[in-house]
């Protein structure tokens, strides 16, 4: 039988032997363990759950069209790819337009939104009914508005939107997506043409369609794209010179030109019907905030009342990540070139950096706290496990045994325990964590792999450590007295 | 005799009853400190949640709509309030029930002011450090330095009624101060609509928002450019809540809550929940009415809640961890002795007092060790207040018997069963030392 094996077994055959007193060491090592793996755990969590919980304050970062730069959705969509997808809790796009009410002629801010994403942004709205449908002519309504005019939930209400004619240069309020359309008598036949039209941010022509079906043969050519290209990115209104150097069938050609231009002249003039849609409220919307006095509409209806397409005023992002990342996005956004300003909201991400950071330190300390306590509760079990066997040291001393053999088979039955106990806390605590992490968070945690190793050598340090203490006490004294029971 | 001997043990294996006392004494330690924290992390956490700013705001009755819907454009709309709360009667909000609850506030009055250049300006009149002395006696500092805890003040300093600099210093937003090429320490004209008055520029903030567009300055420049004396358009208050439970949400979704609840209704008021702090304000503010903040309320009451439970499940794991240690070193040290209880067996003695005898022992060290442990785990809860929240963690009464019932039961639990074991054991064996 060689030597390690002689070792081996007499570590086993103590450990087993002494069941009782061993699973106690055991047990104790165990609980250090558990609450070692347990807490790191969840103190390598606490920052990203918590800061998941902060989110709830609402967005933290806004995008805004750059000087004299209009914001779409394109845009907006490209800002947002600088920024890592799974930071991007949510992103609502804003357009913000005032509408009148037919009710009483008052005039109200409205907001045209992705309500889907506003639960993610503004967790906080309150809204007493339900969230409108896109599409279905729903208005969602702020309290003090409801209050004010005494709306109730499935009241219609007529909404107009009024082109904000009063500031002066008209071509100023045309927008990009804006759309024109409009009819003229083509001298060809007496009858009407039809078209449809939208511009680019210059107010130049962007899309044409001419419904020409009541014209014959080179007239209804006209309907072509191939007719119907020649008039991208022209200003209006269309001059004479425009149609002349035009192909295409002349007097249809002189009719579209009537059309767009009135169309253009007329635009805001539009009769209000025309800018009026029927609503049904279908929520009210509690904020405490100046919200109440808005009404939110999905982005689909406001675009169906005001006939313009793909405008954002403000896109509101709820974005996870400490003050640094926020910087780093904000810094690419607005240096990408694409004429968008991201902001951040002070009030939202200077409070939650100061709270989260304390936060954090507590979990900390409470960490270090416990643990210390614990490991050392753990050496002091170990050390009476080991003084209790005083008598064997020195019985085995005086059989002729060496401090060094003795030693390292104490050490050794110690840092079997710790291992053992070590990969039962480890498992033990990660258990916990995730217990604590479904029951407070409502989601699980990653587990740190390296906690394991971690776990296990700690467990086995100090379970050797704290033999260490009691065996050079029992060594140092002479074999006789520990026998004789001294 | 018993005495006798109970005090040889202590006396005699002093080193062992002592490991017992310190590994009890840590226990207690760890029981007493979490138990502590626990119990004061939701005042605490409420008190940093401040930073988001007020969960109040107080507004008058009926014109609130008006100013609101019309002042979007940012014209002179403010002709447009006809109804305000009066400031004379402001100091009563630190008078109201809950008046501890409430950590800060202060009131506002926004008008429009004309610059030199023609260009138009909102001027917020505010308190900025206002002293108040409530009928409690409590002395109290109220005003935006506390309520904005976010904004930058990147140059200059901030206005503040102790210093004296309020009574014809503005504070500029920084957008507007880049905008106007202001400097801390410029002069400017502010003409208003019922007077002009030189103002010098304390301060220029980043306020990283809508404010960084606007002038702020004190309350009553505010309403001696508009003339309204007296008059303050809104209050802004932070107040330390209670979240919302079934109660809250039955009394919020009521037009009066005394009759909606009933029986009830003493509980609601007397319960630190937003809506009730709301309803106490509207009581003592003639014509106003207090809403919550829900972007800040809720959120709060997310937040804490989560924490609490947090703290209670940590505080949980490491009072078993405490249990366990300490059961088992009670454990480990009862079988050490199972020579002398052998030895006590054989020369007679009765299992009771055998038992009496060892437990005495061992109890005796736990009270010491507890007694220790208790003040000891005070100093670690006094140690986390102070560096993570800067403040102490107050003592709380009714963790002094969850502690010593604990400590009791887990010394008992430990060591009852051991004694009962080497009871069984026969004597002859345990003396000759085989097992």
């Amino acid at each position: 039988m060689t030597k390690r094996r002689m070792f081996l077994r007499m570590i086993t055959a103590s450990l087993l032997r002494r069941r009782s007193r061993m699973l106690i060491a055991l047990l104790s090592i165990a609980v250090g363990a558990t609450i070692l793996s347990g807490l790191v755990t969840i103190y390598y969590d606490v920052p990203r759950q918590m800061g998941a919980q902060f989110r709830k304050y609402g967005a933290n970062m806004l995008l805004m069209p750059g000087d004299g730069e209009v914001l779409t959705a394109d845009k907006a969509e490209a800002a947002l790819s600088l920024i890592p997808e799974e930071s991007v809790l949510g992103a609502t796009p804003y357009r913000y337009v005032r509408l009148d009410m037919a009710l009483n002629q008052q005039s109200f801010t409205a907001a045209g939104t992705d309500f889907e994403q506003v639960q993610e942004t503004s967790p906080y709205f309150g809204v007493e009914g339900r969230y409108p449908v896109p599409g279905q002519r729903e208005v969602l309504v702020g309290k003090e508005v409801a209050q004010s005019l005494n709306l109730r939930l499935n009241r219609q209400i007529d909404l107009t939107y009024q082109l904000a004619a009063a500031e002066g240069d008209a071509a100023k309020d045309w927008v990009p997506g804006a759309s024109l359309s409009g009819a003229a008598i083509s001298e060809f036949n007496n009858q009407p043409v039809f078209i449809q039209a939208t511009l680019d941010e210059q107010g130049n022509i962007a899309s044409l369609t001419v419904d020409a079906s009541t014209q014959t043969d080179i007239g209804q050519q006209c309907e072509q794209e191939s007719y119907t290209r020649q008039f991208i990115g022209k200003a209006l209104p269309l001059s004479d010179a425009d149609v002349d150097t035009l192909t295409g069938a002349t007097m249809t050609s002189q009719a579209v030109r009537e059309a767009l231009n009135t169309a253009r002249q007329e635009g805001q003039a539009l009769s209000a019907e025309e800018y009026t849609k029927t609503f049904t409220v279908v929520g009210i919307l509690q904020t405490g905030g100046e919200e109440e006095t808005y009404l939110f509409l999905s982005q689909e209806d406001l675009e169906a009342v005001t006939r313009e397409a793909g405008r954002l005023d403000v896109v509101e992002l709820s974005v996870t990540g400490d003050a640094e990342q926020l910087d780093e996005y904000v810094k690419a956004i607005s240096e990408s070139g694409l004429g968008v300003t991201a902001r951040l909201v002070k009030r939202v991400t200077k409070s939650e950096a100061s709270v989260l950071t304390k936060l954090q330190s507590l979990v900390f300390l409470v960490t270090a706290v416990v643990l210390i306590l614990t490991m050392i509760c753990v050496s002091t079990t170990m050390m009476a496990v080991v003084s209790e066997r005083r008598r064997e040291i020195g019985l085995r001393k005086a059989l002729g045994a060496s401090d060094g053999s003795i030693r390292a088979e104490f050490l050794g039955e110690g840092m079997f325990l710790g291992l053992l106990g070590g990969v039962l806390g480890a498992i033990l605590g990660f258990v916990f964590a995730q217990v604590v992490s479904v029951n407070v968070f409502g989601s699980s945690i990653l587990f740190q792999w390296l906690l394991l190793p971690i776990t296990v050598a700690v467990c086995m340090l100090i379970a050797a450590l704290s033999c260490l203490l009691p065996i050079k006490r029992a060594i140092a004294i002479d074999p006789a007295l520990v026998l004789k029971g001294e | 005799m018993i005495l006798r001997m109970i005090r040889g043990a202590l006396f005699r294996q002093k080193s062992k009853m002592l490991l017992i006392a310190v590994t009890i004494a840590l226990g207690a330690s760890l029981a007493t400190g979490m138990l502590n924290v626990m119990y004061d992390v939701g005042d605490k956490v409420n008190q940093e949640l401040k930073a988001y700013g007020a969960n109040i705001t107080v507004k008058p009755k009926d014109s609130s709509l008006l100013q609101d819907i019309y002042n979007v454009q940012g014209e002179d709309n403010t002709a447009l309030q006809t109804s305000y709360l009066r400031e004379d009667e402001l100091p009563k909000i630190k008078n109201i029930f809950w008046a501890f609850n409430i950590v800060e506030f202060s009131p506002f009055l926004e008008s429009s002011v004309t610059l030199p250049d023609g260009g138009n300006v909102k001027l917020v009149g505010t308190w900025f450090n206002h002293y108040l002395l409530a009928d409690s006696g409590e002395e109290f500092y109220a005003g935006v330095k506390n309520l904005r805890s976010w904004w930058d003040v990147t140059a200059g300093e901030w206005l503040d009624e102790a210093a004296g600099n309020t009574e014809n210093g503005v504070m500029a937003g920084a957008a507007l101060a880049e905008k106007e090429g202001w400097q801390p320490g410029d002069t400017v004209t502010l003409q208003g609509a019922a007077g002009s008055q030189q103002a010098v520029i304390a301060g220029i903030f980043d306020a990283g928002g809508d404010e960084d567009e606007y002038l702020f300055g004190s309350l009553d420049l505010s309403q001696a450019l508009s003339g309204r004396d007296n008059c303050v358009a809104s209050i802004e208050v932070s107040a330390i809540t209670t979240p919302d439970n079934d109660l809250a949400r039955r009394a919020a979704q009521a037009r009066n809550p005394r009759l909606a609840l009933g029986a009830d209704y003493d509980i609601w008021y007397c319960t630190a929940y937003v809506g009730a702090i709301c309803y106490q304000i509207q009581e003592a503010i003639g014509n106003s009415t207090a809403s919550a903040v829900r972007q800040v309320a809720e959120s709060e009451g997310n937040i804490l809640n989560k924490t609490e439970l947090l703290m209670i499940l940590i505080t949980g794991l490491s009072l078993v961890g405490a249990a366990l240690g300490i059961s088992n070193l009670v454990t480990a040290s009862v079988m050490e002795r199972a020579q002398e209880i052998g030895l006590l067996k054989a020369i007679g003695a009765h299992d009771g007092p055998i038992t009496a005898t060892v437990m005495a022992e061992i109890l005796i060290t736990a009270l010491v060790g507890s007694v220790a442990g208790y003040f000891i785990g005070f100093g670690f809860a006094q140690l986390i207040g102070q560096s993570v929240f800067g403040s102490a963690i107050e003592m709380k009464a009714q963790v002094i018997p969850i502690v010593a019932a604990l400590i009791a039961l887990v010394t008992i639990a430990g060591s009852l069963p051991a004694i009962r074991m080497v009871l069984r054991l026969r004597p002859a064996e345990v003396l000759h030392g085989g097992h």
